[in-house]
């Protein structure tokens, strides 16, 4: 279920932006036994780089991801964390 | 617009700083509404709150007002913030503080 869910979430990020990287975690077991884990969907943390992020507010880069979940966030998905950065935020710093 | 939808809209326009979210900031219910109200209460002004676990039609209402899959939502000035993540990342930031600030001070001037 892990694995799948995690695959889906990915592909789905993949079909709705450019994705220069994706990583996806399930989180669900620090959520186990809490009300919101009740109805089996599960919790993750995204961090996702991808250029339509470029000159779009917080708000806005999480609507983009939200989006690209669609029915998912009703079937599968009870919480995201999200980390949406531009390329050229996630470049790493020169030291 | 239906009466749920109506109520949230005079909710939010009533207050110039609400969180939705699930439980109160004394006894959350969620790590997420947890993370927020505290956030909120960091900025050290006053703010509505709606738990959402008192009415199942506010709590898949508001999901709908905000076009937001999840709570918690902030809004302030009528308008949303976002969920827990942007809160907690405006409040590091110190965003959070000035934009709460600037929100009630105007309804108070």
């Amino acid at each position: 279920m892990t694995a799948e869910r995690v695959r889906m979430i990915e592909r789905r990020l993949r079909d709705a932006l450019p994705v220069d990287h994706a990583e996806v975690v399930d989180e669900s077991h620090l959520h186990a036994g809490h009300p919101g884990a009740r109805d089996g969907r599960g919790h993750f943390r995204i961090l996702v780089v991808s250029q339509a992020f470029s000159g779009c507010s917080p708000l806005q880069r999480h609507r983009l991801v939200y989006d690209a979940m669609g029915e998912a966030m009703n079937t599968d998905i009870h919480a995201l964390s999200i980390r949406a950065l531009a390329p050229e935020e996630y470049a790493t710093p020169k030291a | 617009m239906d009466e749920v939808q109506q109520a949230i809209k005079q909710q939010v326009e009533a207050h110039p700083v609400i969180l939705f979210m699930k439980g109160t900031p004394q006894f959350p219910q969620c790590g997420f509404s947890m993370k927020a109200s505290q956030a909120l209460a960091g900025c050290e002004v006053e703010f509505a709150y709606v738990n959402v676990l008192e009415d199942e039609r506010i709590r898949q209402g508001v999901k709908d007002y905000g076009n937001w899959p999840t709570i918690p939502q902030l809004y302030v000035n009528g308008e949303l913030v976002g969920g827990s993540d942007i809160i907690l990342q405006m409040y590091e930031s110190g965003e959070l503080e000035t934009l709460v600030k600037d929100a009630v001070g105007k309804q108070q001037a």
